[in-house]
């Protein structure tokens, strides 16, 4: 991905090439989409909200400020718009405390309990209240980059560690029977 | 369950691709907006003559009616004539019915609030 790409497209579009929008969304789209899918868990959905990020994107185009990367006031005005979307319709969650109970007798593959295990966290960091779930998703999304996790969220990165400190806590308090089960044969 | 541990999960995750017709999907809906007509602005220039004339007939009833009160002595702390005129200004508008104005104009914008919340805001 190419940031001069990206400026290209924008002045395109902003000229009245409005066909130009493509080669952004086609660069974008899949961060988009995962993006919105780590925030609902629901492909079909994710799909609907990226598009609607896109949407938005393409109307505030020209308040895009060259001083900071286009992809990160891509990132910033999606995280923006699935915060709000959360809000309006939150994504189907089960509380923290009845999180998935993976069974752990014997017989089972590890391999496959540990899977299990995996995805029952990764749902069960939907169950945080919004601040923490909301730094833990873009915390991991940017790739454990805490600087641009923080210009997602529009917050200083010393607000955005103490949240990610705080979201881990909750999340090994309230999964103790999800820790018992077998690490070393996960993938 | 270790810090590593739950990085090494929730960083692991394999990401999902988008649906074939996404960019397809995302085109058609870009191409209905450029084509939609420009949202018609608010009409300022139509409304700030309309809107200072009615600020100015409030401020003239709100003298008028001080104008008509009785004079205080200057030895009245000042805290004490803000106070009276305060009271005055209120006493004034509740005869000329601005409460309910007032209370109107709230619950239109406790309406418009909650309708565009219930929309998500679209923009």
């Amino acid at each position: 991905m190419s940031a001069s790409d990206d400026q290209a497209d924008v002045e395109r579009v902003l000229a009245g090439d409005s066909a130009a929008f493509e080669g952004i969304v086609r660069r974008w789209q899949g961060p988009l989409v995962n993006l919105a899918y780590r925030f609902c868990r629901d492909r079909g959905r994710a799909e609907d909200m990226a598009q609607e990020a896109f949407l938005r994107a393409y109307r505030r185009l020209a308040g895009w400020r060259r001083d900071a990367a286009f992809s990160t006031w891509l990132f910033a005005l999606a995280t923006n718009l699935y915060r709000t979307e959360l809000q309006r319709m939150p994504a189907r969650t089960v509380p923290l405390e009845d999180a998935a109970e993976p069974h752990s007798d014997s017989s089972a593959d590890e391999t496959l309990a540990a899977e299990a295990r995996d995805v029952a966290i990764r749902r069960a960091v939907l169950g945080l209240p919004g601040k923490y779930r909301d730094a833990l998703v873009l915390f991991y999304f940017h790739h454990m980059d805490v600087a641009a996790a923080a210009q997602s969220l529009g917050l200083p990165e010393g607000t955005v560690k103490a949240r990610l400190h705080r979201a881990r806590e909750i999340l090994r308090s309230k999964l103790p029977r999800l820790a018992a089960l077998p690490w070393k044969k996960a993938r | 369950m270790r810090h590593q541990e739950l990085d090494r999960i929730l960083s692991s995750e394999t990401g999902i691709v988008p649906s074939s017709g996404f960019t397809t999907s995302v085109m058609e809906a870009v191409r209905r907006e450029a084509a939609m007509p420009p949202p018609i602005p608010f009409p300022w220039k139509r409304a700030l003559p309309g809107l200072a004339a009615c600020l100015a007939i409030l401020v003239v009833a709100v003298f008028a009616s001080h104008s008509g009160a009785a004079p205080q002595p200057a030895s009245v702390p000042f805290w004490s004539r803000m106070l009276s005129d305060a009271s005055t200004a209120l006493a004034t508008a509740g005869r000329l019915g601005l409460g309910w104005v007032a209370l109107a104009l709230l619950l239109s914008l406790a309406s418009v609030t909650l309708s565009m919340r219930l929309t998500g805001w679209r923009s």
